[in-house]
């Protein structure tokens, strides 16, 4: 049971990614339930501070999509 | 002088097409009646898992 | 929208119909239903999923599928106990929201329209009376539409394509047992094309059903996709036509990277092993090779047929049909029925697919609105906007509200903790469960919640905002509420349904995402939507059909519409033709519409001009024309782009070495003169895919096929001792156009076909044209003496990458402009406020082009129409002047070149961003080093706080 405190953090762009996530709903695809996303307009948003400030707050992974 | 026209239009059949004819006009300004036989509209386009050619979720 | 209705009569006429409608009973009341599902758990009475193509059973009180609109229940009458039988009543007793009415009744209402659109649609060709494959009884052979429903995630399989795709209907029964344990994975699957379609023998339907070629490769593809490599897919066809835009790169794909076999043979019948259900065929090769095969499961393409109801329905009403079933329809009006203010759309004007039926619908949807120009918004109604409360300064209060999605959600995620989570987080000001938070129902006591609470802050945790999230800002906006002062998150897609083996688990990740959301709410702002202003003019660049056609729609409608050619006439190519598919004069119309343009005082004509420059975005362009070297500037608020395509320039097959080489186009001029030169012809030969389907120009051109055939015939019928000969690599006549094909080998057209891999060789002797090609029946070389051969040559795009640049529109690799989808928005570009019609989005025939020339006016005019309450959304980016260091990186780096330089005031040479062009990417906001710009709705402290609340734990 050590998995279960794993955190990944993920910036999935609204337009691909995340509607990517939705539809591995959709599917009723399987994953492993250690993902948090959080939703961006689109993977140029992204700047290194979000990066660095999702380690700090305990993540164990960062996963940035677009 | 004709008659007074109605501004308003009806769309038989709920399918892909029928229902894009409706929202054009519903859009520019028309009040549209969608008439379908089946209890809900889609038509056949929502029983297609995918579509060709970019194997789009047809949904 | 009226549903379970039927039209039972149309009186009146053109712009004043009564239409009356029957409304048959649901039983189930829809102001009520909350679409739960409660009923259908106990209901008992059964009939056969339509949906799932008869493969399932479903309940007699039912919604079609869990995405239907509206999602209400219904009863089906000839299935409910009660309602037959008056035994049971258990829906009325289990539904919550006391909806159910078993003494509803069939009402009769009478609507007045101006005009009417038919949309009827097809049913899939059934196959039962086909004795030569089984099909009703061999469990393992099915229809495309079952097999399209077995390849569904959502369908009665779960997406795993098996053998014996029957649920069994009865489990307990001792047969249907039997065939679900021996149900297997299939390794070999067979598609047969054509089944109720191109065939005159055993069912009537001579026509082409045009997309069974594609679903059928791509269905063979994606079942490889599911079952991996290992699967053997075949098809076995008579002709591919795949003449699509993007078509045939699809189906070479599939023969070259996805491995199926294409074997071209009509497969005469099927034999079932009676052990293993395994199917034995054996069909001729292209060399006459008997060759037997077994294959697990033969899907039968099934093609689209008119039903007796439509054909009825038309001829009771007066509406003209073809041989077929189809509604008759001109080329030059293909979506106006023989009834004036009638007009149809889809299927039923021919057989075509999603994209075609997308545009004959907006082309429907124009012609009906031409016909009632002057009424437009008459019978309107306007949503009374309730005014806004300011929130500015409030301390947040925020209501969250935690989606059941029915057992969706609750069935895994533990809702009534998380709600009870929601209500101790910080803000939160009230915390309540819903069933189905998007219901009617739900919305309304959202709407009284918000006022009564006095909420300034709300978050829905349910499906996914893509596609829910305008629903509940419209609920915002109703209860007085800047809708941006939302946040959804999504506890089901990213949830629940895929984690539903680990429900603590899930329900741990309910509350992390539940929390993150109310952090950012928090922190949201109202946003002010910028309103934009749309200048009510239209500028189309090409005056051939497709342009003229949208021209005269929006003129029609009151708009003033500029035509820009760079000819000095109007038409086109169009020019050029002879006559259409359906034998009409192309000239005769062409002139017409062009008087037509011409007399319009609505539509300005700029001839010998071309553009030189676009500035501004939607609603604001201003245009640099150049006529005749002087340069002039138009103002317009919308941009069609129909400038065509042309007949490729080539020097294959000798042309222009000899004047008896000709091309198409030049044939066509020979007939349209009455050149006393076709007298002379004693032997004919056309070349089809002259440039076409070759590595260089990997797409078929869409025309040619019924261009040579039909001029082949017109050779044959001025002088039936000619030998004509047809030299083809696949034959795409498709749709009705597949009768002229059939007409043509009656009158005796000879067709071979040949292999790109070996060309016919054309050599120009002094008494003949020695055209030399291996018959395929033969399989020898034959040489024919001809003195005339017509190329069918390519039809090639503009590629016209200045006007692509002005407009930043996409180009494909072969230089046909790129729509904004594929399937649902063929006649307009991802650029807002420009559309796309003609032969430069990609070859066709006139009917075709007229019809996207009608559906892109239709598209403008949604935009026109609407054009004092256009909004910019306020989710895009601003810049602090103050803190501006003025560096440019934003101007740099912006797809859409939103920000600029301020040019004057007070703050001049800092960055502004024209709120109309931005997007909201952000891509500005993570650029600047001086944390300058900030983006609405996404703002970097918003992000921030969603991380931070991540970090505490919950």
């Amino acid at each position: 049971m050590t998995e279960k405190n794993i955190k990944i953090v993920s910036f999935l762009c609204n337009w691909c990614s995340y509607g990517a996530a939705d539809l591995a709903g959709v599917s009723r695809m399987e994953y492993p339930a250690d993902i948090r996303v959080i939703r961006i307009p689109c993977s140029g948003r992204m700047s290194p501070k979000f990066i660095l400030s999702a380690f700090r707050e305990g993540a164990d992974a960062v996963w940035v999509s677009g | 002088m004709e008659s007074k026209k109605t501004g308003s239009v009806v769309v038989i059949g709920g399918g892909i097409s029928g229902m894009l004819s409706a929202l054009d006009l519903a859009n520019s300004g028309f009040y549209v009646y969608l008439v379908e036989k089946g209890p809900s509209i889609g038509g056949v386009m929502a029983q297609l898992d995918k579509t060709f050619p970019t194997n789009d979720c047809a949904m | 929208m009226l549903t379970l209705s039927e039209v039972q009569n149309i009186t009146g006429e053109k712009g004043n119909f009564q239409v009356e409608i029957l409304k048959k009973p649901r039983y189930v009341r829809e102001d009520r239903c909350i679409a739960c599902g409660a009923c259908t758990e106990k209901c008992p009475g059964k009939f056969e999923d339509g949906y799932n193509a008869d493969l399932k059973t479903r309940t007699a009180i039912y919604v079609e599928y869990p995405q239907a609109v509206p999602l209400k229940y219904a009863i089906n009458p000839a299935a409910c106990l009660k309602l037959t039988k008056d035994k049971c009543g258990t829906c009325q007793e289990v539904c919550p929201a006391d909806a159910i009415d078993y003494t509803m009744t069939e009402e009769t209402v009478t609507i007045d329209a101006g005009s009417i659109i038919l949309a009827p649609g097809f049913k899939p060709f059934d196959p039962s009376r086909f004795d030569n494959y089984q099909y009703s009884k061999f469990a393992n052979v099915v229809t495309s539409m079952e097999f399209e429903r077995m390849l569904s995630a959502t369908g009665p399989t779960m997406g795993h394509v098996t053998t014996f795709p029957k649920v069994p209907a009865n489990p307990k029964k001792k047969k249907d047992k039997l065939l679900a344990e021996k149900r297997k994975d299939p390794k070999k699957i067979a598609w047969f094309q054509c089944v109720g379609s191109r065939d005159v023998n055993k069912c009537d339907n001579p026509y082409c059903s045009s997309v069974c070629c594609m679903y059928a490769v791509k269905e063979a593809i994606i079942a490889k996709e599911h079952a991996g490599d290992g699967l053997d897919c075949s098809i076995f066809f008579m002709d591919m036509r795949t003449p699509g835009k993007e078509f045939e790169k699809y189906y070479q794909n599939a023969k070259d990277k996805h491995g199926i076999n294409f074997i071209r043979s009509r497969v005469h019948s099927v034999v079932e092993d009676a052990e293993t259900g395994d199917l034995h065929i054996q069909y001729a090769d292209e060399m006459g090779q008997i060759i037997r095969e077994t294959y697990d499961l033969i899907v039968l393409s099934v093609g689209l047929e008119i039903s007796c109801e439509t054909r009825a329905f038309a001829e009771k009403f007066n509406i003209d049909l073809t041989e077929s079933g189809f509604a008759k329809t001109g080329s030059f009006e293909p979506v106006a029925t023989s009834r004036d203010g009638i007009y149809v759309s889809g299927v039923f004007n021919n057989p075509k697919d999603i994209p075609e039926s997308v545009l004959d619908a907006s082309a429907a949807a124009s012609a009906a609105g031409d016909a009632l120009a002057e009424v437009r918004n008459t019978l309107t109604k306007e949503i009374p906007a309730v005014p806004e409360t300011n929130v500015i300064g409030d301390r947040p209060s925020i209501g969250v509200f935690i989606c059941d999605c029915g057992s969706n959600i609750a069935g895994v995620v533990d809702c009534p903790h998380v709600t009870e989570y929601a209500a101790t987080l910080p803000y939160v000001t009230v915390a309540e469960e819903t069933t189905y938070a998007c219901s009617q129902d739900a919305q309304d006591k959202m709407v009284e919640i918000i006022k009564e609470k006095g909420l300034n802050r709300i978050v829905v945790a349910a499906c996914t905002p893509k596609t829910h999230e305008p629903l509940f800002q419209e609920t915002l906006k109703s209860a007085g509420l800047n809708k941006y002062l939302f946040e959804m998150t999504n506890i089901r897609n990213h949830n629940s349904w895929v984690h539903k083996n680990n429900p603590d688990i899930a329900t741990e990740k309910a509350k992390d995402l539940v929390r993150m959301a109310v952090a950012k709410a928090g922190l949201a702002q109202p946003l002010k939507e910028e309103k934009i202003q749309v200048n009510a003019s239209v500028m189309v660049v090409g005056g051939g059909l497709a342009g003229l056609t949208a021209a005269r729609s929006l003129a029609s409608q009151g708009y003033e519409t500029h035509i820009i050619e760079k000819k000095d006439t109007l038409g086109g190519e169009a020019l050029k033709l002879w006559k259409t598919a359906q034998g009409e004069d192309v000239q005769e119309h062409l002139s017409a519409l062009i008087k037509e343009v011409q007399a319009n005082d609505k539509i300005v004509v700029h001839t010998n001009t071309t553009l030189e420059g676009v500035d501004g975005f939607v609603g604001n362009f201003t245009s640099t024309l150049n006529t005749d070297g002087k340069t002039t500037e138009l103002e317009h608020g919308l941009a069609v782009l129909a400038t065509g395509a042309k007949a490729l320039e080539t020097t294959e097959y000798s042309l222009g070495q000899d004047e008896r080489i000709i091309r198409t186009l030049d044939l066509d001029r020979l007939f349209r003169e009455n050149d006393p030169k076709l007298d002379q012809v004693q032997s004919a030969v056309f070349i089809q895919c002259v440039g076409s389907r070759e590595p260089e120009r990997p797409y078929c051109s869409r025309v040619c096929c019924t261009h040579s055939v039909e001029n082949a015939t017109a050779l044959k019928d001025k002088n039936p001792d000619m030998d004509v000969f047809i030299l083809y690599r696949d034959i795409r006549t498709y749709g009705e156009r597949e009768l002229l094909y059939k007409k043509a080998r009656e009158k005796g057209v000879i067709f071979i076909r040949y292999e790109v891999t070996d060309k016919p060789k054309v050599t120009v002797e002094k008494d003949f044209v020695a055209v030399t090609v291996k018959d395929h029946v033969l399989n020898q070389p034959v040489t024919i003496e001809a003195d005339l051969v017509t190329l069918a040559t390519a039809l090639v795009p503009r590629k016209d990458e200045r006007l692509a640049n002005f407009f930043k529109v996409p180009l494909n690799d072969e230089g046909f402009f790129v729509e904004k989808h594929a399937k649902l928005g063929p006649a307009e570009f991802a650029t807002d406020g420009v559309f796309v019609a003609g032969s430069g989005h990609y070859p066709k025939p006139v009917n075709e082009a007229i019809t996207q020339g009608r559906a892109a006016a239709s598209r403008a005019l949604t935009l026109l129409a609407k054009k004092d309450s256009l909004f910019t959304s306020g989710t895009i980016a601003s810049v602090d002047v103050q803190k501006c260091s003025a560096c440019g990186v934003c101007v740099s780096i912006c797809p859409y070149n939103a920000p600029s330089f301020m040019t004057e005031g007070r703050f001049e040479g800092k960055a502004d961003i024209n709120p109309v062009l931005c997007k909201g990417c952000g891509l500005c906001v993570a650029s600047c080093r001086s944390g300058a710009i900030h983006l609405r709705g996404f703002d970097t402290n918003q992000i921030f706080s969603q991380i931070f609340a991540l970090g505490e734990t919950g």
